[in-house]
């Protein structure tokens, strides 16, 4: 959320420089990812969609400055459609699933013209640009309110009738990007009598759109299904301001606010309210949550007293309910409409804690009575091993999980084969499309780079895991560690050397047994056929060592001779 | 001309079909197309030709040029079968067969053993810990949807699952729905397994590899570590969190360090924290790697949401649990000027030898 300075000193008055602000807010409030000389950028944060608008933010402002605020609550008995006898729109919400509110309101006797500099101003120090004065009320509203809107040219409106439903299978849509959108029953849509006007809470349809021509809008506001408008967006790699806006969900009491203001801004363009339709379910239903004193110090570790925690809840919105007492120290909070994230005491201790101060908290050790100990003798394990292959001279690689695309090449997987590794479904790349079984072609691949460098005594190892498609009675794949070793030596028999480091390890490898022989069939192609040493573990196999057939390392640019060796450990 | 080039490519095809060696076609290849090969000097004379002779030498030049790089890839081929025919030859032994000039130095010469930067580092962190009684405990890193998210209090559908981009197995015959399988994000789901056996207090902690769907470049990594702690009892406080914080970077990064509480949202603690170490490197004057703020950006951690502890089967009401987790690549880098995180996993030497 960019925040115009300029803005956001009409909604609330505070004194601290930007600068001081900037640190104040990252410190008891949001992130702040940058600050210009115009505006101020907040991260976003999937909990405070209440900050996503200007009015929010200045909210925040006044209570960590205690600075005034600069607007008043909504007031309901103001709102134009209040005092007056309006026609109605028609207006139909098929499924309460899709939407809880739907507002239109149909304003005539407009003329598009560029915006003033004043509306420009704030809008491109929020980052958007200005279209035209019609178009940009409905950002400026959004922007200030977090509630997004959408005006429709009337004229184009079949029957000037707004129909909220499931968009037909196939359905298609241009929106106002000039692009063709298919939809599916799980997007909604925006509807006239003839079909969609607006694939809802993302993108307004073009045809629908304001033109130079345009004197009568349907200004449209509504509440949608967030999860719905969140995949729908995902699945056209549409996001927009407003589908950010509806995702992190809208409240009723903000909308009518908001549409009011709208109104009231055509109003000044010389436009006037003809006739509204509010649709839907307005009933705001306010949240009340649990705090006792005892819960938030446990938590934080610290004795916050009772007048603190309550005028810093008042400071945030909060309602602090009476009845229950200063000396029970449990208190009923109401929750401000706007803070759709507080649903739990702990939630509330956070907002007392911020307010405190985060940084007032002081360090306190933990006790002294310690947990029984979980079974470490495997990491222990893998740390010798590393230490004992450090100290017969091997160098330690943490290569990829991945196979990369040489590798593959070089082992020369066919897709029998592939269907044993385990692979990814959205690979980022074709070198991160699948999990490496083995880890001695990779630890081959850097002795082969190595060699390019310049090296010729490449002697290395890693300990990590591989991943099998296999289950072993378990929910997950088995994944489980190994030890692999390459060994580059200058001879043509880098095995002979190999064989004895080996020898030396298996002292810190109880059990373990090296059996010279032959490579199995399946990896004949892979292996020198005559040189290859089987490995037991109390007569089971657990692995093996060989020199690495010329085949596969001529593909992998090697000339060399390379050994390996692999165990499961 | 065109004698000139079906002499060369006669004469050459009998040469390469004679060539017994890698080598010898090395040096074929090289006296038809290097520098002062003969095909390479070729068309110098083209100019000379009228333009009806160039019309039939320019696809006859290409014919010659074509038979003969064939000849020597099919020919390359063909002497690399032979070597490979050959190792059935070679016998398993013992005795290393020297190929250098030099064979004092095979074998005699103690090569210098060293361990990843990041075992290092791992182990001087498990150290620390440890001392203040804290186990390993080691987590699968191809995870169920479950313990990466649900269980974490990352519902699916919710928007915070945008905050990590995730790679996702490929469940063909795999025993689980597509999307419900994935590798994991955050060493998080070491919490999620490990409170599930219900058995309190915990104290633990890992250190050990996440994946995410992220371009590699030099700031980023599809995969890179991450070390966590996790603690649960009857008595954990936000206090409690400060304190390991504080402990855990001043060892690492020197007395001299602290950290900063600010709130931060994850899905999975509430209070949530933002950790800042004051930046070490300027002593908080404000330098290049903290932005001119004197302080950087460490951490992220919290106090375990209660609805991880309900989806684990642990009672909110009775326990409570910090966590604390940070990205030892990045300190390390910080530390030694590294500039390429990619340093870390791609094995050059020269790289891993240094620290």
């Amino acid at each position: 959320m960019i925040v115009s300075l300029n803005w956001l000193k009409e909604l609330v008055e505070y004194k601290l420089n930007p600068q001081d602000l900037a640190n104040k807010l990252s410190l008891i409030s949001i992130g702040v990812k940058e600050l210009t000389e115009n505006c101020l950028e907040l991260d976003l944060t999937y909990n405070r969609g209440d900050l996503l608008s200007l009015r929010g933010v200045a909210r925040e402002i006044a209570a960590i400055t205690s600075s005034k605020l600069l607007f008043s609550a909504p007031d309901p008995s103001c709102y134009q459609w209040t005092n007056q006898t309006l026609h109605k729109t028609p207006v139909e919400i098929e499924d309460e699933k899709l939407s809880s509110v739907q507002c239109i309101a149909k304003i005539e006797g407009l003329i598009v013209e560029p915006s003033n500099p004043g509306w420009v101003k704030k809008l491109e120090d929020s980052g958007i640009r200005s279209v035209n004065n019609l178009v940009d009320v409905t950002n400026l509203m959004m922007l200030e309110f977090g509630q997004p809107f959408h005006a429709f040219d009337a004229k184009f409106i079949s029957d000037e009738t707004i129909i909220v439903r499931r968009a037909k299978n196939g359905e298609e849509i241009t929106t106002l990007d000039n692009k063709l959108r298919k939809l599916t029953s799980q997007d909604i849509v925006l509807a006239d009598t003839k079909g969609a006007v607006d694939v809802g809470g993302i993108m307004g349809g073009k045809d629908t759109e304001i033109k130079e021509s345009t004197h009568t809008i349907l200004l449209s506001a509504s509440t949608f299904n967030s999860v719905m408008v969140r995949k729908t967006s995902k699945k056209l790699g549409l996001y927009s301001e407003a589908s950010k806006r509806f995702q992190h969900g809208l409240t009723k009491t903000n909308l009518l606010a908001a549409l009011a203001a709208a109104i009231k801004m055509y109003e000044s363009l010389g436009g006037k309210l003809v006739a509204v339709n509010i649709v839907g379910d307005l009933e705001e239903k306010p949240k009340t949550v649990k705090l006792t004193q005892k819960k938030l110090n446990d938590l934080l570790g610290i004795s916050i007293d009772p007048e603190f925690i309550l005028s810093s809840l008042e400071k945030l919105g909060f309602k602090v309910l009476a009845s229950q007492g200063l000396t029970l120290r449990a208190w009923e909070v109401k929750v401000p409409y706007w803070r759709l994230d507080i649903n739990i005491e702990e939630d509330l201790i956070e907002e007392v804690a911020r307010i405190y101060g985060y940084d007032k908290i002081e360090g306190k050790p933990l006790d002294d009575k310690l947990p029984e100990k979980l079974d470490e003798s495997l990491p222990d394990f893998i740390y010798k091993l590393k230490k004992a292959c450090k100290d017969i001279g091997l160098i330690e690689v943490q290569s990829y999980p991945f196979y990369s695309t040489n590798v593959l090449t070089a082992l020369a997987f066919t897709d029998e084969y592939r269907k044993y590794l385990i692979k990814i479904a959205n690979p980022i790349s074709l070198e991160t499309e699948y999990l490496r079984i083995n880890i001695w072609p990779n630890l081959v691949e850097v002795v082969g780079k190595n060699l390019r460098r310049g090296h010729n005594d490449i002697a290395i190892f890693e300990i990590g895991k591989s991943y099998h498609k296999s289950y072993v009675g378990k929910e997950i794949p088995e994944e489980g560690y190994v030890l692999s070793i390459a060994l580059c030596n200058r001879t043509n028999n880098p095995l002979a050397e190999l064989y004895k480091i080996a020898e030396n390890l298996c002292v810190h490898l109880r059990g373990v047994e090296l059996k010279v022989g032959k490579p199995s069939k399946v990896v004949t192609d892979l292996f020198h056929p005559n040189r290859f040493v089987h490995i037991e573990k109390d007569g089971k196999p657990i692995g093996g060592m060989a020199e690495v057939h010329l085949r596969v390392l001529n593909k992998l640019g090697i000339e060399k001779r390379v050994a390996v060796l692999e165990i499961e450990i | 001309m065109e004698d000139t080039l079906k002499k060369i490519q006669q004469s050459y095809l009998q040469k390469i079909s004679e060539a017994k060696t890698l080598k010898e076609l090395d040096e074929i290849f090289l006296s038809l197309f290097g520098k002062k090969g003969e095909v390479t000097l070729l068309p110098k004379d083209f100019s000379k030709l009228s333009e009806e002779e160039k019309r039939k030498i320019g696809p006859l030049f290409n014919q010659v040029k074509q038979a003969l790089e064939g000849g020597i890839v099919r020919a390359r081929v063909k002497v690399r079968e032979e070597i490979y025919k050959a190792l059935e030859d070679e016998k398993f032994t013992l005795q290393p067969l020297r190929l250098q000039a030099n064979p004092d130095l095979i074998g005699t010469k103690k090569r210098k053993g060293h361990l990843h930067l990041a075992t290092q580092f791992k182990k001087e962190i498990i150290d620390l810990f440890e001392k203040l009684g804290f186990s390993q405990f080691d987590a699968p890193h191809i995870e169920l949807d479950k313990y990466n998210f649900e269980d974490l209090n990352i519902p699916k559908d919710h928007p915070s699952r945008d905050m990590w981009d995730t790679l996702y197995i490929d469940t063909i015959n795999l025993k689980v729905e597509p999307g419900q399988m994935l590798l994991r994000t955050h060493t998080s789901n070491f919490w999620s397994r490990l409170m599930e056996k219900n058995k309190t207090p915990i104290r633990a902690m890992s250190f050990d590899r996440c994946f995410r769907y992220e371009a590699v470049d030099a700031r980023h990594s599809h995969t890179f570590n991450q070390f966590e702690i996790a603690v649960v009892g009857e008595n954990i406080t936000m206090a409690n969190l400060k304190y390991l914080s504080d402990y855990l970077l001043k060892a690492i990064l020197g007395k001299e360090a602290n950290s900063r509480f600010r709130p931060k949202y994850y899905p999975f603690v509430e209070p949530g924290v933002g950790i800042d170490s004051l930046c070490v490197f300027c002593h908080g004057k404000g330098c290049k790697i903290c932005s001119g703020t004197g302080w950087f950006e460490i951490a992220g951690a919290g106090m375990i949401h209660p609805n991880v502890f309900k989806a684990t089967g642990l009672d909110p009401k009775k326990y409570s649990g910090l966590a604390w987790g940070f990205g030892p690549d990045r300190i390390l880098m910080l530390k030694h000027g590294i500039e390429d995180i990619r340093y870390f996993l791609e094995g050059d030497l020269k790289f891993l030898e240094k620290y």
